[in-house]
């Protein structure tokens, strides 16, 4: 008895079914991995009180002028928050996010307490450049739970000019 | 009703797929309009304008493709010509749509002359990276027409496919999540399924519309390669230009526009879109050879799947590996993209391996049944020469030697169109057609028209 020649396709589209297989596995990876940065059931109604967002003297590191959103790249500028305004037993920081995602600037993670003598916070400019790069900064005040951040309770998003 | 060697199919009824592509495009225009008035109402940005006005390119885009898949059912003459008006449109259409990107978007900060240099310094590398996806298919390589066609669509439609769709979920992402990881796989998300599926479609549309030119799963991986490449242009481009614009101030500019150049059009050439979107391209190309519409469909989707994966496991993880500001960071970026991006190439390498073994498998039993049939459409001593590109490339010069290039061109007609018969033989014998026998007789006359004429 001769056997039927195997269909080669069937291979492929075999091979085709196998790498789906392994696609799967890295997409609930990454699904885990947002569900581990961003668990479900964490909306707690705590706000953070950001005071503004203020042109920035690093000298005196004081703050003036307005409430600004957006800043031309050769300005300075700094969040301030009022940490008065948060329950005593939360962990929260601050923190300044450029454009490219990298953090330019943060106070904590600590209770508000610990954190009521740094109510400015500044983005740095990154090292070896002269001005803060372009783009939207998204300054956020997190809570914390088990060491990760897992809300935002306060957030301000400012633009650098070009 | 004209016939052609390349369409073995003369279309007396008009198959279901080519409703099926019309309505795929007619949601895409559909999409692609929307999309646009929402990024002009929207989004107070020069992109948002810019995209607006950016219909006009892919209004000519689609014209010249229309224009251009007409011709192959037409006479050569006619078909010569709407070939011409299809590559004058698809070409005003590229440009525009540079020009509008770069005008508009970059100019104001870049300046035209680094818009321009940019759009060069792509060029060459884009053209290497498609002359090596076309030569890959060495059995039966695809029209240029059609690999510049999905790497133009890559490049046009694609890219305005995306556009509103992901400054909106990045709009929602950052005013929702929580900066950080789950922000960048969200990110990653976004970009891995509405990038692959704006890059899948033109390859979908190929696979309806230009079946006589899509037989298998390394057709597929060619074509979705193309697309993959078209988009990779436009990407650089706009990469190179925003990060010119972005560091030029710091002193920096060209060196940041220069290492996005070598990171997206050598490193990431093959390593990167093209990559992603031959998975798309594999899975439609297996669909085109399986019997039953569930198996087509599961193919397709597993296709898509496997570049959604892919694309997604670059953007979401980049970080996890981290470069040093030193000498070492240059290996380190090497090192980056190899183990991230290599094991998917490698695995759609695996496939058009797999998959060029079968179809010289196939073409060659083709070939010994023609010249075993008797009809002189292949001769039993030309079976091994068809079968190897090296022979056929050998025999191609000695005809040059001895009749120049007439003889050459005409050769080459002749071997391609002794491909197209045992193509077609092997598509008929898995009973992968939808059209009539007489295609085969036709293009049986049409090698014996060649052979006649290179005797002449």
């Amino acid at each position: 008895m001769v056997a039927a020649p195997v269909d080669q396709v069937r291979t492929l589209y075999r091979t085709l079914l196998v790498y789906a297989a392994v696609s799967i596995l890295i997409l609930v990876a990454g699904l885990a991995e947002f569900a581990y940065f961003e668990p479900p059931g964490q909306h707690t109604g705590l706000k953070a009180t950001i005071t503004g967002v203020f042109q920035y003297d690093p000298a005196s590191n004081t703050t003036a002028g307005p409430d600004r959103n957006s800043f031309p790249r050769s300005m300075l500028f700094a969040a301030v928050v009022d940490w008065s305004s948060l329950p005593k037993n939360v962990v929260v920081d601050a923190r300044w996010y450029d454009a490219f995602g990298n953090v330019v600037g943060s106070v904590g993670p600590a209770t508000p307490d610990k954190l009521a003598s740094q109510t400015i916070i500044p983005v740095r400019v990154p090292p070896g450049f002269q001005h803060n790069l372009p783009g939207h900064y998204i300054f956020v005040v997190e809570r914390y739970e088990g060491g990760v951040p897992v809300e935002v309770i306060g957030r301000r998003v400012v633009l650098v000019e070009r | 009703m004209a016939l052609s060697a390349r369409a073995a199919n003369p279309r007396q009824r008009r198959p279901p797929r080519y409703a099926i592509a019309i309505g795929i495009a007619v949601a895409l225009v559909l999409v692609l309009v929307a999309s646009s008035i929402l990024n002009y109402v929207y989004l107070d940005t020069v992109a948002g304008r810019t995209s607006l006005y950016g219909l006009l390119a892919v209004a000519l885009t689609a014209l010249g493709t229309f224009i251009g898949v007409r011709g192959f059912d037409r006479d050569p003459e006619q078909r010569r010509k709407d070939f011409i008006r299809a590559g004058v449109l698809l070409g005003l259409a590229a440009l525009l749509w540079l020009l509008l990107i770069d005008v508009f978007i970059f100019t104001g900060a870049a300046g035209p002359t680094v818009a321009v240099i940019c759009a060069l310094a792509c060029l060459p590398t884009t053209a290497f990276g498609l002359w090596v996806v076309r030569r890959i298919d060495r059995n039966e390589k695809e029209p240029w027409r059609l690999v510049l066609v999905a790497a133009a669509w890559g490049a046009v439609v694609a890219t305005s496919l995306v556009i509103w769709a992901e400054s909106l979920w990045q709009l929602i992402a950052i005013r929702t999540l929580v900066p950080g990881p789950g922000l960048d796989v969200s990110t990653a998300f976004s970009a891995g399924i509405l990038e692959e599926l704006a890059k899948g479609s033109a390859v979908v549309l190929l696979f309806l519309v230009m079946r006589d030119e899509f037989d298998d799963v390394v057709d597929g991986i060619v074509y979705g390669a193309a697309v993959g490449l078209g988009f990779n242009f436009m990407e650089s481009v706009s990469y190179m230009t925003n990060l010119y614009a972005i560091f030029q101030p710091e002193g920096v500019g060209s060196y940041a526009a220069g290492f996005q150049w070598y990171a997206r059009q050598v490193l990431g050439l093959f390593f990167g879109h093209a990559t992603y979107t031959a998975f798309v391209g594999a899975g439609i190309g297996i669909a085109r050879q399986l019997p039953g519409t569930r198996k087509k469909l599961i193919a397709i989707a597993a296709g898509f799947l496997v570049a959604i994966a892919a694309h997604f496991s670059w953007d979401a993880w980049l970080t996890l590996f981290p470069i040093e500001k030193t000498a070492i960071g240059i290996l380190e970026i090497h090192l980056r993209t190899l183990i991230m991006t290599g094991p998917f190439t490698a695995a759609v390498l695996a496939l058009l391996l797999l998959g060029l073994h079968i179809e010289s498998q196939a073409l060659g039993d083709q070939f010994r049944k023609e010249a075993t049939r008797g009809s002189g459409a292949i001769m039993p001593a030309e079976v091994s020469i068809l079968m190897s590109p090296w022979r056929r490339f050998q025999q191609r010069m000695r005809a040059l030697s001895r009749g120049g290039l007439r003889a050459y061109f005409l050769l080459a007609r002749l071997q391609t169109a002794q491909i197209d018969l045992a193509m077609e033989g092997w598509h008929r014998e898995r009973q992968e057609v939808d059209t009539p026998l007489e295609a085969e007789e036709e293009l049986r006359r049409q090698v014996a028209a060649l052979r006649q004429q290179l005797a002449a």
